[in-house]
């Protein structure tokens, strides 16, 4: 009897797939050691779920985004919230004339551009932002799209996303607390990672003790008191996520 | 020397029929326009009992859905220049006949890999123009006409490429098929002469005499005792190309058929001229002088059908046609040197930034200019002069300045301000800063700002700043994503 788990892409429960194709390097060696393939998948799907905006999200996959370029290959941009802005790729060693921005008109085009990025074969990344209502088969097609291509394909959605199914091999749940980025993997080839990594964001300014030190402003300091923070219960969450 | 002779019997129906994805009785009429007569007519025509000969009314007694078109020759020849320049492909030496084209071969043999090879590249590539032709094959052009005539009328011939056979091979032919007058081949027939071989037979000099010295030229040149040099087409040295349409077409859908069928006319012109176009100006005609232009423009030098008509389906279908199309007109003014690329297994830089290329002018044909571009360093620091869109793209390879946000706002968003300070989803502590932005005083947009990092409860890192000349006022300008 043939041991099932040695055929490509079958692996035990409980174990990491180890037949993945080696990925991209995040930067991040705690996180490299947790993704299967030992980095961002070549070929596949990626959500990032996160809610709100300034967590470091975009920023987490800029080691990633910072090696496709340097092999030669694209990243594209597809309906993002705002502009990628130039200098802070810049500063992250992102080659920026690697980077295309599209910007669509209509829901719909945007899903397009996204497979035909993703299909093409040119882009060693694609980012892309999804109207809310995208349904399982449109995912499953880019994550076909991705594997055809050849393409890192990362979508960030919310995580109320969480409670629907996904084609895609992994998922990321991208939290703060404490002034570090705390990613969990509540889907990826091997068990899931409920408990989370906390990864600094070189670049992302980390809040220290007292907030900041002096106000140099027009009328002198204005004292800004510090809120408590909230700290999300992000093992519950993963949990829900995982069940 | 080899020569392939093309025979296009119907062409005037096949101009036609070619335009129309799904065949209907269809018949060309010419002769006096009070009483037309069928010319021409298709298989589905002639299904319904249509013949060559019969009165244009007559046939549409017969077949209640008939098409009658009248006969354009200007367009025949039109078509079968185009068709030459489409043949240079394979060949620099094709000359135009009355009803189709004589290609000498024998210098592209190799090329091609051999006559096999090169015949059925000729037959599938006119089958793709959506043409019907009949080839023949032959040591002398004359020869090769006339088997491919022979063809055209069902007389089984033999192709041949050596000159010593050639005689045995014409010998059986019916002396018709040579286009000679018809007073002469009347002459020929009383005498009992109907065949080739009975022709070649005869006394030189008597022949000669009864029927002029250009007859008996012929039949040397045929029989290849005579050389018979052509005269190479040379094709104009801008593309011009018109397809009229047998009905109307609504919409778009029924337009890329017809137009595929011109663009790969138009490949194998490029082909045959080592060009490329860079513009391309593609008119839909409505009729009544009315007509909608399409300009397409590509990054790199295109000639590949298949691609250009992918572009052309996402351009066309962001138009709104105001009436129905009965014509397409292409036409490349310019036509510039074309390097074919080398294909590789493992594609190297240079076809990725092809690819990324073809990327780039798919997802802006379809998504319209302005929604597709690059980002790139600008030297300005004020934020948001910091990008700029190439294709200006700046030298400026690295940034020095403090913590710069993933994501910058389109234009600058006022904060709400309590007594406290700035809030966004709660109250907005300051992590770093202050970072002094001063400049653009001497272009009439200066900023004044202080720019700080700053988070909220949930973690959520911005970039905010405050006017120097309005401490209250605070503006989030950025996200650190």
């Amino acid at each position: 009897m043939v041991d099932p788990a040695r055929f490509p892409g079958v692996w035990r429960a409980g174990e990491m797939d180890r037949a993945m194709p080696a990925g991209i390097p995040s930067g991040h060696a705690r996180l490299d050691m947790e993704l299967p393939g030992g980095g961002w998948p070549r070929s596949s799907l990626v959500e990032i779920l996160h809610d709100g905006a300034g967590l470091g999200e975009v920023s987490l996959l800029f080691g990633a985004l910072k090696t496709v370029a340097e092999e030669g290959r694209a990243v594209a941009w597809i309906n993002p919230p705002h502009l990628p802005y130039a200098p802070a790729l810049a500063s992250a060693g992102v080659p920026l004339d690697a980077c295309l921005v599209v910007r669509p008109a209509a829901a719909e085009d945007a899903l397009w551009s996204a497979d035909q990025a993703l299909r093409s074969g040119a882009c060693g990344a694609v980012l892309f932002w999804l109207p809310a209502k995208t349904d399982y088969a449109w995912l499953r097609r880019l994550q076909m799209a991705a594997e055809a291509g050849r393409t890192l394909a990362v979508l960030f959605r919310p995580t109320s996303a969480s409670v629907h199914a996904t084609p895609a091999h992994l998922r990321v749940l991208v939290t703060h607390r404490a002034g570090l980025l705390h990613v969990a993997l509540p889907k990826r080839r091997g068990p899931p990672l409920a408990h989370p990594i906390a990864i600094r964001i070189a670049g992302h300014p980390v809040r220290h003790g007292g907030g900041c030190s002096s106000f140099a402003g027009g009328t002198g300091p204005v004292p800004i008191p510090r809120a408590p923070l909230a700290v999300r219960d992000i093992a519950r969450h993963a949990s829900r996520v995982s069940a | 020397m080899l020569w392939v002779a093309l025979e296009l019997p119907a062409l005037p129906l096949q101009l036609v029929e070619r335009a129309q994805a799904a065949p209907m009785p269809l018949v060309i009429g010419e002769g006096p326009s009070q009483r037309p007569i069928v010319a021409f007519a298709n298989a589905a025509a002639r299904q319904a009992g249509v013949r060559e000969g019969m009165a244009v009314a007559a046939a549409k007694a017969l077949a209640g859905d008939l098409k009658c078109i009248d006969r354009d020759e200007s367009a025949e020849r039109d078509a079968l220049e185009r068709l030459a320049g489409w043949a240079a492909q394979y060949t620099p030496a094709v000359s135009i006949e009355p009803s189709g084209l004589v290609l000498e071969v024998a210098s592209s043999l190799k090329l091609f890999g051999g006559l096999a090879k090169l015949l059925s590249a000729l037959r599938g590539g006119v089958r793709a123009l959506g043409l019907q032709a009949t080839l023949g094959i032959a040591p002398t052009p004359l020869a090769a006409r006339a088997f491919a005539r022979a063809e055209t009328r069902g007389i089984p011939v033999r192709s041949c490429t050596a000159m010593p056979d050639l005689p045995a091979r014409l010998a059986d032919l019916p002396l018709f098929l040579l286009e000679w007058p018809g007073r002469t081949l009347e002459l020929l027939a009383d005498l009992g002469i109907v065949r080739v071989k009975d022709a070649l037979a005869l006394p030189r000099g008597g022949f000669s005499q009864r029927f002029g010295p250009e007859a008996l030229a012929m039949l040397d040149r045929l029989a290849g005792r005579a050389p018979d040099p052509r005269l190479a087409h040379v094709p104009p040295a801008r593309y011009r190309a018109r397809l009229e349409l047998p009905a109307e077409a609504e919409g778009v859908e029924a337009i890329l058929f017809p137009l595929k069928r011109l663009l790969a006319e138009m490949e194998g012109y490029l082909r045959g001229h080592g060009a490329g176009v860079q513009e391309l100006d593609l008119d839909l005609e409505h009729g009544l002088k009315r007509h909608t232009r399409l300009a397409l423009s590509f990054a790199t030098k295109e000639r590949e059908a298949e691609f250009i008509l992918a572009i052309a389906r996402e351009k066309l279908g962001r138009l709104v046609l105001p009436a129905p199309t009965i014509g397409l007109r292409l036409v490349a003014e310019r036509l510039l040197p074309f390097a074919p690329r080398e294909g590789t297994w493992l594609p190297g830089r240079e076809e990725r930034a092809v690819g990324r290329a073809r990327l780039i002018e798919r997802l802006a044909a379809r998504l319209g200019p302005g929604r597709v571009f690059g980002i790139a360093l600008a030297d300005d620091h004020r934020p948001e002069r910091g990008w700029k869109n190439p294709p200006a793209a700046s030298p400026r390879a690295a940034f020095d300045g403090g913590a710069r946000p993933a994501w910058l706002l389109n234009r600058p968003q006022k904060l709400v301000a309590g007594a406290a300070g700035p809030t966004l989803q709660g109250a907005l502590a300051l992590v770093a800063g202050p970072e002094r932005i001063e400049t653009g005083w001497w272009d009439g947009e200066p900023v004044s700002r202080d720019y700080y990092v700053a988070a909220n409860p949930a973690g959520e890192t911005y970039w905010i700043y405050r006017e120097r000349r309005d401490p209250a006022a605070w503006y989030l300008h950025g996200v650190f994503a």
